[in-house]
């Protein structure tokens, strides 16, 4: 038995949802889906459990992250009830949900709320540069510092402690049993999954999207490791100095045509956009932007009598590391591989 | 007797002819000594045979004419009129079923399909033989139609009727003309509320000198037959003089000291009203009505009202029309108790209850002192009955309902609506309202029939518990503060113009028509026509489009002045009557009465009312009744030529 719960509508409104009432069951999102089996069924049954506000089951459910977002089934919808985007808007919710901090829901919900916090890091970052006296080999030796110390924080107080969360949620609290083994041998889909995304591909008319993903990724999770371990910004090593250009090239040229979709609006994809997704894909593309221009401020040797440029960088990378990567859009990467790897183990077959 | 009679043996297509041995039919029918001609044809409804067949009996002086071809109700009036065209007689023409009745049903046996048709048709060529030419019969009409209620349907087909130049007496037993038009507010999909359309047309009828409107007036009894209808009414005053103006201020002083309070009908029992009453301000017609019923004759209104006149007295009136158009409308369904809660929950009320609470509160949605803001409607209670006895759809109520929701949704802040439905049927433009409703975030739940909703009471307001069968059959809990449920239409409770005047009552207990599709507003009893929700359940568009349909075939039949009637008709020889009464009894038109005749009683035969149904004939213990077309001596001679 379960409670309906029309209200839910207006709370899913604030993540982003789009005229998903005017549903009227057709089942045509599910009939056309890719991905939708008949063991996974979605987005239709998502739209009802939405219509009817059964958090609960929304909650316990990892279909919403089974979904890549083609945007065919919006494009199909016969009233236009956008069932893509309500699958986007429980990524989203669910984000919010799983973030023990209640920060996420904070800064999907309200704009002015995401705002404030991109000006006071901001602040932060400038009133550090004072408080240093715009020394630049201090500033930078900070800025690598804090590369290493944010994304051992990240990780562990935040991202580490939201996925357990999402682990109680939909598999410990549906009392599923799952064999202690599959825990492991399941791990190898996790990784395959996180790295490579390759589910996608199974969405109609996805490959060029999809391989532009996979080189976004591949592209920052390197360069990630080029500034952090490599040090890019400090050595002189040419090898590194030069896969350093290219990974924040790869970076910032690939954001661009994601960042242009969103303005044409051309694709079903790219019709909606909250105040999040414009969020991800300027950051990604500024981080890489100036990440390039820094190194090449170095090689120049004008970064001495230029320092501003690298406040820029460092001020977009400490909201991306303290905003973006926790709260953000960053975080669906784990939420989704984890998802995969979840409802495997859900699927593997109890022993008797 | 005839004895230059031609026979047509149609082969339509092959349909006849790939089991019929047309050619031996031909000769078969050759050797009757009354047949002069005898021919197959490939088609004989085709023009060149029509053509044919009206030389043939131009040239040979044809007395009758035999086709053996389809079922007369195809093409019985095809070859009446080539004999017509030919100049004879076309009651001399016999059509011979040789295809439903022959080829079609023993297409196995050829050969037996062609000995039977040889029956058939001699049986037709010795019908013919006896055959005798008929007139048509004209009777006088008079240009005048009786219009039985005055709600949309009668009030617009007056109108019409009267505008193509009949007199029109427009009959309401109510005190005031609107009918269940009136009761409604905001009207859907054009948004106009029902008390302007019907003021707009009461303005009409009032400058239009073709209709007398008669108010709290019943039809008590008829006689007569189409074209001469004697219809008697019962008039009931209002106890009001007709010249009283109405003084709001001192309407309201009277309402005040009537002392009588009884459930107001209008308001669907939501409320009381007094003995004198108007059922809104701009009502009409303008003057208020005192109820004859309950009214006790205190005389407290007379001494601040000196208008109020109890000296009126019953009256009534002797009406002669030509024809009659029933638009009595419907009645709401009215749920047993116990029915989704009714009566037995608390906030459970009828879709027209809701709709007449929805005008009664202005500014919030208050029931039984309550403020409502969760309403639930369940539909189709009343209609679509697999186990009761209305298995119809009422068609207007999945958008009223929807429409209604939008309305409140509209007026008052903070409401939620919930439609427990069985499929929703907003057809055509109506559409774009569930649409509507659908996107404001109006839930829809779908039940069937052996899921129905059960409905408790949760302390606060009715609960609702449903299987929703579009989350996997998940129970779905549902606390309302009100729920409606959106009851059909039924007929009318109140019967007696149709037993008055024997309108033929069909299955789901509405008024029948003759043919749904091809003659969708008249009945079998000649003259009286029907519109409007009293003929099955229609919405404010549907009932005025066959009121016009009806005010358009009520004034072809009666303006010429004079109505041509079928000549088959049941005749009595006066020589033979013995009045034994048994015909009497038995016609289902009361076309039959007693006369005085040559010193004697006997039965005679109302020929603007008979059918020709031939019921009569074989009851009559002297067998003194012939049917016109179908005598004795023609049937006889029928089956000698089959046996």
């Amino acid at each position: 038995m379960a409670n309906i719960n029309p209200d839910f509508a207006i709370e899913l409104k604030k993540y982003g949802s789009v005229n998903f009432n005017a549903c009227y069951n057709c089942g045509t999102c599910t009939a056309v889906c890719s991905l939708s089996t008949e063991e996974d069924s979605f987005p239709r049954e998502m739209v009802r459990y939405s219509v009817l506000g059964l958090e609960d089951e929304i909650q316990a459910s990892l279909k919403p992250w089974l979904c890549y977002y083609c945007g065919e089934c919006s494009e199909s919808c016969p009233r236009t009830a956008n069932p893509g985007e309500l699958m986007m808007a429980l990524r989203r919710y669910l984000t919010a949900k799983y973030d023990w901090t209640g920060l996420s829901g904070l800064l999907y919900k309200s704009l002015p709320m995401s705002i404030i916090a991109f000006i006071v890091t901001a602040i932060a970052v400038i009133y550090y540069s004072f408080y240093e006296s715009f020394n630049v080999e201090k500033i930078m030796h900070f800025g690598h510092l804090f590369e290493m110390i944010s994304i051992a924080a990240v990780f562990s107080i935040i991202l580490v402690p939201n996925i357990i969360r999402m682990w109680w949620m939909t598999v410990l609290k549906q009392k599923a049993k799952v064999p202690f083994t599959a825990y492991f041998k399941s791990i190898w889909d996790l990784i395959v999954h996180m790295f490579t995304q390759k589910r996608a591909r199974d969405c109609d008319d996805n490959e060029f999207r999809w391989l532009e993903h996979l080189v976004l990724v591949i592209g920052y999770l390197s360069l990630l490791f080029t500034t952090v371990v490599l040090d890019w910004f400090g050595t002189d090593n040419l090898f590194i100095i030069i896969l350093g250009y290219i990974e924040s090239a790869i970076v910032f040229i690939v954001t661009v045509d994601f960042v242009s979709s969103r303005i044409k609006q051309k694709k079903e994809i790219a019709k909606f956009s909250q105040p999040s997704d414009w969020f991800f894909v300027i950051w990604l593309f500024l981080l890489g932007f100036t990440a390039f221009v820094v190194r090449v401020f170095i090689d120049l040797n004008l970064i001495e009598t230029n320092l501003w440029m690298y406040l820029i960088h460092l001020t977009v990378l400490v909201q991306w590391a303290l905003l973006i990567v926790p709260f953000g859009k960053w975080t669906h990467f784990l939420y989704r591989s984890f998802a995969m790897y979840f409802d495997k183990l859900l699927k593997e077959p109890v022993k008797a | 007797m005839k004895n230059k009679i031609g026979v047509y043996i149609c082969q339509c297509g092959s349909n006849i002819s790939d089991y019929v041995d047309v050619e031996k039919v031909k000769e078969a029918v050759m050797a009757e000594d009354v047949v002069l001609l005898s021919k197959t044809t490939m088609f004989a409804c085709a023009d060149s045979t029509q053509k044919e067949m009206a030389s043939d009996i131009k040239e040979q002086n044809l007395d009758g004419l035999v086709v053996a071809s389809c079922s007369p109700k195809l093409h019985l009036y095809t070859f009446r009129n080539v004999a017509i065209r030919a100049g004879l007689n076309p009651y001399n023409y016999v059509q011979v079923n040789i295809r439903e009745q022959c080829s079609w049903a023993h297409s196995d046996k050829p050969k037996d399909a062609t000995e039977k048709a040889i029956k058939l048709v001699l049986a037709g060529i010795h019908r013919a033989k006896h055959s005798v030419a008929l007139k048509k019969q004209k009777i006088s009409s008079e240009n005048t139609v009786i219009v039985v209620g005055a709600g949309i349907a009668g009030m617009r087909s007056s109108i019409e009727l009267a505008n193509m130049g009949s007199q029109v007496y427009l009959i309401e037993r109510e005190h005031f003309v609107g009918g269940r038009t009136s009761q409604w507010n905001e009207l859907f999909t054009t948004g106009e509320t029902g008390r302007d359309v019907i003021s707009e047309l009461y303005k009409q009828i009032k400058s239009n000198s073709n209709i007398t409107l008669f108010t709290g007036a019943e039809v008590v009894s008829k006689s007569g037959s189409v074209g001469n209808f004697e219809i008697q009414v019962k008039i009931t005053p209002r106890y009001i003089k007709p010249d009283c103006e109405l003084d709001m201020e001192k309407f309201e002083k009277v309402l005040e000291v009537c002392p009588i309070e009884v459930e107001d009908d209008f308001n669907f029992g939501l409320n009381k009203r007094k003995a004198i009453y108007k059922n809104y301000p701009s009502e009409f017609p303008e003057i208020p009505a005192i109820d004859d019923k309950t009214c006790t004759r205190c005389g407290e209104c007379v001494k601040l009202c000196p208008e109020i006149d109890f000296e009126q007295k019953v009256e009534t009136l002797n009406l002669i029309a030509g024809a009659i158009l029933l638009t009595t409308g419907f009645d709401p369904y009215e749920p047993k108790e116990g029915e989704f809660g009714y009566k037995t929950v608390d906030s459970v009320i009828t879709l027209q209850q809701m709709k007449r609470l929805i005008e009664l509160n202005n500014k919030e949605l208050i029931y039984n002192g309550k403020k409502i803001s969760k309403i639930g409607y369940i539909y189709c209670v009343g209609s679509r009955q697999s186990d009761g006895e209305n298995k119809y759809c009422s068609r207007y109520c999945c958008t009223s309902a929807i429409h209604t929701g939008i309305i409140t949704k509209e007026k008052y802040k903070n409401i939620q609506n919930f439609h427990f439905n069985r499929g929703i049927r907003t057809y055509g433009k109506q559409e774009l309202l569930y649409h509507e409703a659908s996107e404001s975030g109006d839930v829809f739940l779908q039940f069937f029939d052996d899921t129905t909703p059960s409905i408790t009471m949760n302390g606060k307001g009715p609960k609702v518990i449903i299987e929703d069968f579009l989350t996997k059959g998940k129970e779905i809990e549902v606390d309302l503060d009100l729920l409606v449920l959106v009851t059909g239409m039924v007929p009318r409770k109140e019967r007696r113009i149709s037993d008055i005047l024997k309108v033929p009552i069909g299955r789901d207990k509405f008024y029948n028509e003759i043919h749904p599709k091809l003659r969708p507003v008249e009945t079998v009893i000649d003259g009286v026509h029907i519109a409007g929700a009293c003929q099955s359940p229609k919405n404010i568009t549907e009932s005025v489009k066959s009121a016009l349909a009806a005010a358009a075939k009520a004034n072809s039949l009666i303006s010429k002045g004079e109505i041509e009637l079928e000549p088959t008709l049941a005749i009595i020889d006066k020589s033979k009557c013995k009045s034994s009464g048994d015909c009497i009894k038995i016609c289902p038109y009361d076309a039959i009465r007693t006369v005085e005749h040559d010193g004697k009683t006997v039965s005679e035969v109302n020929n603007s009312s008979c059918k020709g149904c031939g019921m009569c004939i074989p009851v009559c213990p002297e067998n003194a009744i012939q049917l016109i077309g179908y005598t004795d001596i023609e049937i006889e001679s029928m089956i000698e030529a089959l046996i």
